[in-house]
């Protein structure tokens, strides 16, 4: 990316930080100067201190790991099954046939609005949370994968025939190898959905949970908890997308793609 | 040459016909191609663009499916073969594998123990000057590079037919002349049959022992050209000679008469 010299100390480590300080100044002042009532919207100062009462408690820690658990297994589960299914649909023609419309058909769906079927067959709890996640992460990887596949160019597939590698290990040579920046790109879109869907699965289909715990929060009107719940899932989010990252970028140093991928 | 007057050549390509499905009518690729190749013999194809010379190889090399019959050895080809060494015009090396294990691919399946694998592919990647780029990616190869890497490859598994589709297109001016030079030479040493795509005269003459011209689209073999030079002198003094000139002129003026006619029947269109 083409970054001009005059504005290139936005992009140093403390630079980066100024944006967030301008929105919390402007947080803090809509409180002070009474723009907003601070009933409905706690100021900085004040989501501050719960942050730290919430950090000294087993309260945050204990739903954010529940929370966690269901989000990694629905998407551990969701991308397995959506890679599968993306490398089925572009090396079968019968079975992307019969897949194609169910995937176009689900495929813009918003999967929220199926928790309330989940409720009815799996009741309220775990199973509801990660079948959500689970179907939200697949239709990413799904379309990624069979993109990857699908872009082979011919020449590598010749070439590696020639080379004498048989159909099964077409997959794991060549196949799977070249769709693997798609994939990667699917997973980062299918990790923000893990987040979204395990969170407000809970609001509304558990007992605990981080989004539970937000939902309550809400509810009682402890907004200063609430506000505080949710920076804590703003950063833990936030490290996850950038744990992904470095290990797309590991797993990617062949990729075009890899020395100009930045942390944006 | 003994080789030339063996009586089974080891390259029978018996009326291969290709069609592809048009928008219309189905296209014409190539028509009733014969040609027989003796075995360690290096015979190029050059025509017009378009006109289905890489189709051609890609029929030897088993990739594509043809009316007609392709013959190895005297047996009928089905398919893909490692008795077929192909070198693509985009290089076609796996992006996802260093140069080592790209050479190390076609290596995998021909039984070899792990440290004599690694054995060719060190030699080779001494013989194409690689040394010290052998965990680089290609990616991070010039074109030169890449070309003598998918080269390698080639050459590692030992393939007794070479088959170039315009191995040195992509390349510059001095990088290409430094490639059919190794090129030449990697052949009087092993003496493979080859089969080479080109649309380069002065490459094909430089290189060849038989030129086929083939015509515009439906490819068909419309003019043969022997060549009987000297391999052993210099580049500079076989490309100026007189013998040289005279056959490249030859062969240039039977392709571009057929890049004329190709030019001629598209306007009619």
């Amino acid at each position: 990316m083409q970054r001009s010299d005059r504005h290139s100390y936005l992009w140093s480590p403390i630079g980066r930080i100024i944006p967030l300080v301008v929105v919390g100044l402007i947080w803090q002042a809509a409180g002070t100067f009474r723009l907003v009532d601070p009933s409905f919207l706690p100021s900085p100062v004040r989501v501050a201190y719960a942050i730290a009462d919430l950090l000294t408690g087993r309260e945050i820690r204990d739903n954010l790991l529940v929370t966690l658990s269901r989000a990694a297994i629905g998407l551990a589960l969701g991308s397995m099954a959506g890679v599968w299914l993306g490398l089925m649909m572009a090396r079968s023609e019968v079975f992307r046939a019969y897949a194609a419309p169910i995937v176009g058909g689900t495929y813009s769906l918003p999967k929220s609005a199926l928790i309330p079927l989940f409720i009815l067959w799996f009741g309220i709890g775990t199973v509801t949370t990660v079948c959500a996640v689970f179907l939200a992460c697949l239709l990413p990887m799904v379309v990624n994968t069979f993109q990857g596949v699908r872009s082979t160019p011919r020449v590598l597939i010749w070439g590696a025939e020639a080379f004498g590698t048989p159909p099964k290990g077409m997959l794991w040579r060549v196949f799977l190898p070249h769709a693997l920046p798609d994939i990667f790109a699917g997973l980062r879109v299918a990790l923000g959905f893990s987040f979204v869907l395990a969170i407000s699965s809970e609001m509304v289909a558990s007992t605990n949970g981080i989004g539970k715990l937000i939902f309550m929060y809400g509810e009682n009107g402890a907004y200063d908890y609430m506000f505080a719940a949710i920076a804590c899932v703003v950063v833990v989010a936030f490290l996850a997308d950038r744990l992904l990252l470095i290990a797309t970028d590991k797993c990617l140093r062949w990729h075009e793609s890899s020395a100009r991928r930045e942390l944006a | 040459m003994r080789a030339l007057t063996d009586p089974t050549p080891k390259i029978e390509i018996r009326g291969v016909s290709k069609s592809y499905p048009g928008d219309n009518s189905p296209v014409q690729a190539l028509r009733a191609v014969d040609i027989s190749i003796a075995e360690g013999e290096f015979v190029s194809i050059v025509g017009p663009s378009g006109c289905g010379k890489s189709t051609l190889l890609y029929v030897v090399g088993g990739f594509l499916n043809a009316d007609g019959k392709v013959l190895v050895d005297g047996k009928v080809i089905h398919g893909p073969g490692t008795d077929r060494g192909v070198v693509f015009q985009e290089y076609a090396l796996f992006p996802w594998l260093s140069v080592r294990n790209n050479i190390l691919y076609g290596l995998e399946r021909g039984g070899l123990a792990s440290d004599e694998r690694a054995k060719i592919a060190d030699r080779l990647i001494g013989v194409i000057g690689l040394k010290g780029f052998e965990d680089r990616y290609p990616r991070e190869l010039s074109g030169g590079m890449k070309q003598r890497v998918a080269i390698a490859r080639t050459l590692a598994c030992d393939p007794a037919i070479l088959l170039l589709d315009e191995p040195f297109g992509a390349l510059d001016a001095q990088t290409r002349e430094v490639m059919q030079d190794e090129l030449l030479r990697i052949w009087l040493e092993t003496r493979k049959t080859v089969l080479m795509i080109t649309h380069d005269v002065t490459e094909a003459v430089y290189l060849s022992n038989r030129i086929c011209v083939m015509s515009a689209r439906p490819g068909q073999i419309v003019d043969e050209f022997r060549i009987d030079l000297d391999r052993t002198i210099p580049r500079e003094q076989l490309v100026t000679s007189d013998a040289f000139n005279k056959i490249r002129n030859q062969v240039w003026i039977a392709v571009r008469h057929q890049a004329l006619a190709a030019e001629t029947a598209n306007a009619a269109i």
